[in-house]
């Protein structure tokens, strides 16, 4: 499958998600203007990613699979799009797919932390918290 | 007591690109960058949330005059040690009692309901959330360890005008 790169912005994250490298990463600042619109292409690459990774066999199908999530800041908004991204990968890891899901914050940055607990307890994944 | 100027004090038509300039203001502002990083992040949030509440509740535009005359409002200022933002706007009366009520319902919550509503909120279809269903105000009142202070002033048959206040301690 392609991979999809969104550049970042002011306002908007990096995005990588790049099967063939076994790299997912988000980083940077999320409040872009519309963004259901933003989020929407990002979800619709992991539903189909999903099905792709559906049809093979258990042997076959990706492992190793890094997920980095790296923001700066993300408004309520975003926060929304992002647990449905985290959903999206709870089904991945469903499949059987090893992910390693790594939740990056600053040292004294307790509530980004926080947020982090959060979305993994939420989206019933382990995270990998770092100091970054 | 020590009343410092504000850092943001704008009245006027609000689009994303004010916000844009706001936050730039804001980032570039001696106070805003003297304060510990995790506080920095708190007002900045503040202040986006607030805006796009602004965004989420605005009256929709019906002339002129009643634009000019009561404008959306966003101010940061800081005093006696804490950063209060203000942001104010002209809502339609009848979406008064869904706001208050909201904002009565996470005043009177602890830090643990308040992340019992928040996941509640947060889980709901994307349907509700184009609505919004206040994950902006709850988020707020996460990171101020004070009540958001509210309050509406009648402005005419069809609007009132909305102003709440976040305060985040240094």
């Amino acid at each position: 499958m392609e991979k999809l790169i969104i550049e970042p912005t002011a306002n908007s994250p990096l995005i990588v998600l790049d099967p063939e490298m076994r790299n997912f990463e988000f980083s940077g600042e999320s409040r872009p203007e519309n963004v259901r619109k933003f989020y929407l292409p990002v979800l619709e690459w992991l539903e189909a990613y999903t099905a792709s990774q559906e049809s093979l066999q258990d042997d076959q199908r990706t492992s190793g699979l890094q997920c980095q999530f790296n923001f700066e800041y993300f408004n309520s908004t975003s926060a929304k799009y992002i647990l449905d991204i985290f959903k999206s990968l709870n089904a991945l890891h469903l499949l059987g797919l090893d992910l390693k899901i790594k939740w990056l914050y600053e040292e004294d940055d307790e509530d980004m932390l926080e947020v982090g607990q959060e979305m993994s307890r939420m989206s019933k994944l382990t995270f990998e918290y770092i100091i970054s | 007591m020590e009343n410092k100027k504000a850092i943001i004090d704008f009245e006027g038509s609000i689009s994303f690109e004010t916000m844009e300039k706001l936050l730039n203001q804001l980032k570039s502002a001696r106070q805003f960058n003297a304060l510990r990083k995790p506080v920095r992040k708190r007002v900045y949030g503040t202040v986006v949330e607030s805006i796009d509440n602004i965004f989420k509740y605005s009256a929709p535009v019906q002339g002129k005059v009643q634009i000019l005359k009561r404008p959306p409002q966003i101010q940061v200022k800081e005093q006696e040690g804490k950063f209060i933002v203000s942001a104010g706007n002209l809502i339609q009366n009848d979406q008064v009692d869904d706001l208050r009520f909201k904002l009565n319902r996470i005043n009177k919550m602890d830090d643990k309901a308040l992340k019992l509503l928040y996941e509640e909120v947060i889980n709901k279809e994307a349907s509700d959330r184009d609505r919004g269903a206040g994950l902006g105000l709850i988020t707020m009142a996460l990171r101020t360890d004070e009540n958001i202070r509210y309050h509406f002033d009648p402005a005419g048959p069809v609007h009132s005008y909305f102003t709440m206040h976040i305060t985040i301690k240094e």
